[in-house]
């Protein structure tokens, strides 16, 4: 038991640099400087107050509050502003703002953990009193910035380590949370394709041509993707087995690079046939923050080595 | 060694154990009903274990007990409240809700609920997905009819509005060849009135 507990202390704690930690940070910074845009034209309209807007916020707040009253939410915050006596829809625009101020802040590590506290908290208000309106983005968003803000800030590429020469953080507890983000990786693709093995239309391709021609995702035409039904099923199991396997093959060294690359050009896939960029964007950014750092890409040094000789 | 080290290790592992429940209970939900290519032995096994799964996560504890409250707090905060059965086991059912809003000189026109980008868009989806889902007809309905309501607010001169449902049906690649599109089947349909009357309900 102690030897098992030693082997989990020495996995959970290896010394590292804070690259993962700048590449996260500026991942996430540009993450929620794109969802703050995407939505500019639709916040108020999504997420309105009683009376007001496409279904409001009154709904899932009060959902919300049957779980727990302590659950952050945009109602708090329209509270706050309104009691300075700005009405609801100027509250809301306050609130975007202050959500996109806190992803530049974020972007170029500016008060690094005050932003990523600030970001994680607005987007998390957003989420929620969206509800119904919020999807695996916000999931993968408030994951990100979570585990950000609680990340031992700043590093090295932040404003803040330029200005301030603040004394370097203990590489271990660096360590320990990128552990801690390659684990809820390991376990989200795992049982995100555990899910999928269990379905019957990711194995014969059906699951794939469905989720391309299906509005609103139907960004390329089925007629040209008729064209390549047969690779409907391949698609479809190399996805689930490349979900399934990320758990052991991202470990390895000598495959950690191919699992990557793929799990990559999957969301890449996604997001550019499917629409869905800012899911595409989010899930690079973890993969490459959790995994990217320190990186060999020993079947490469093989192929060039071969190449040479 | 690190400083608090033990304090790290334990929050972790807790942390993670959250993460393996909500993840197991999600899949043995999908086990319990039928909706994987398991055969019925599992479904019944899976039947069993689901009070298990979710007696750990506190739900059949009062609401408001605080310890489910702080859970439920925390998952939220965490990020890790749902599972990661995205487009899992098979990919969901597509819905389309159109609004027929009907003038008082009897002209009649469609609308579809409308944002203005890509992104919103795709939580328009979100939204008419969970209507679908919810086998909770008077949530359905407050649903639609806060939806018809912006639809409103945007044609004032309209009389009545009737929201009809459906679900999206689609070809598979061998009918779309065949020259099958994509068809819906009606699910419901719910007429409102500026009156503030309950809704008329029609379902097939």
């Amino acid at each position: 038991m102690a030897q098992w507990k030693e082997r989990l202390r020495v996995f959970l704690f290896p010394p590292e640099t804070d690259r993962w930690l700048g590449l996260l940070r500026i991942g996430l910074g540009l993450q929620v400087l794109f969802y703050a845009l995407s939505l500019r034209a639709d916040w108020n309209y999504l997420f309105a107050g009683p009376g007001e807007g496409l279904i409001g916020r009154a709904l899932p707040e009060a959902l919300l509050s049957t779980e727990s009253p302590l659950i952050p939410r945009l109602g708090w915050l329209v509270m706050l502003t309104a009691r300075t006596g700005f009405s609801e829809a100027t509250a809301l625009s306050i609130v975007w703002w202050v959500l996109l101020f806190a992803g530049c802040c974020l972007f170029i590590g500016f008060f690094s953990r005050a932003s990523a506290i600030l970001a994680w908290f607005v987007h998390l208000c957003a989420a929620e009193s969206g509800g119904f309106i919020s999807y695996g983005v916000d999931n993968f968003m408030t994951i990100g910035l979570f585990y950000l803000m609680l990340s031992p800030l700043p590093d090295r590429y932040s404003l803040d380590q330029l200005w301030r020469k603040l004394s370097p953080k203990d590489p271990q507890l660096i360590g320990f949370f990128r552990r801690v983000l390659q684990v809820h990786l390991c376990l989200i693709y795992f049982f995100g394709g555990l899910a999928k093995c269990l379905g019957t239309g990711w194995w014969d391709g059906s699951n794939l041509w469905r989720a391309l021609i299906q509005p609103p995702f139907n960004l390329i035409a089925p007629e040209i993707l008729i064209r390549l039904k047969y690779l409907f099923p391949l698609g479809g199991i190399v996805i689930c087995l490349l979900e399934i396997s990320y758990p052991i093959f991202i470990w390895d060294r000598r495959t950690r690079g191919i699992w990557l690359t793929c799990i990559c050009m999957m969301h890449l896939a996604i997001g550019l046939t499917m629409g869905m960029y800012l899911f595409a964007f989010i899930m690079i950014v973890l993969n490459i923050a959790a995994f990217g750092p320190g990186l060999d890409f020993v079947w490469r040094d093989k192929l060039v080595r071969a190449a040479v000789s | 060694m690190l400083r608090g080290a033990r304090a790290y290790l334990a929050l972790v592992v807790l942390h993670f154990i959250l993460i393996i429940t909500i993840s197991c209970r999600d899949i043995v939900w999908l086990v319990a009903h039928k909706l994987t290519i398991l055969p019925s032995p599992f479904s019944a096994a899976a039947e069993k274990v689901e009070p298990i799964a979710a007696a750990a996560l506190g739900d059949k504890l009062l609401p408001s007990n605080p310890f489910r409250r702080a859970l439920l707090t925390y998952l939220h905060v965490a990020g890790i409240d749902r599972g990661y059965g995205y487009f899992a086991p098979n990919f969901p059912a597509g819905y389309k809700l159109v609004f027929e809003l009907h003038y008082p000189d009897g002209r009649m026109e469609y609308e579809l609920p409308g944002v203005n980008s890509g992104a919103a868009g795709l939580r328009v989806a979100t939204l008419l997905d969970e209507i679908g889902r919810t086998r909770y007809d008077p949530l359905r309905e407050y649903i639609i009819k806060t939806l018809a309501a912006s639809v409103w607010r945007e044609h004032p001169g309209v009389k009545t509005v009737r929201a009809v449902f459906g679900s999206l049906n689609l070809p598979s690649p061998a009918e779309f060849e065949h020259g099958k599109r994509e068809s819906y089947d009606f699910l419901c349909a719910y007429d409102f009135s500026r009156a503030e009357e309950p809704a008329k309900v029609e379902n097939p």
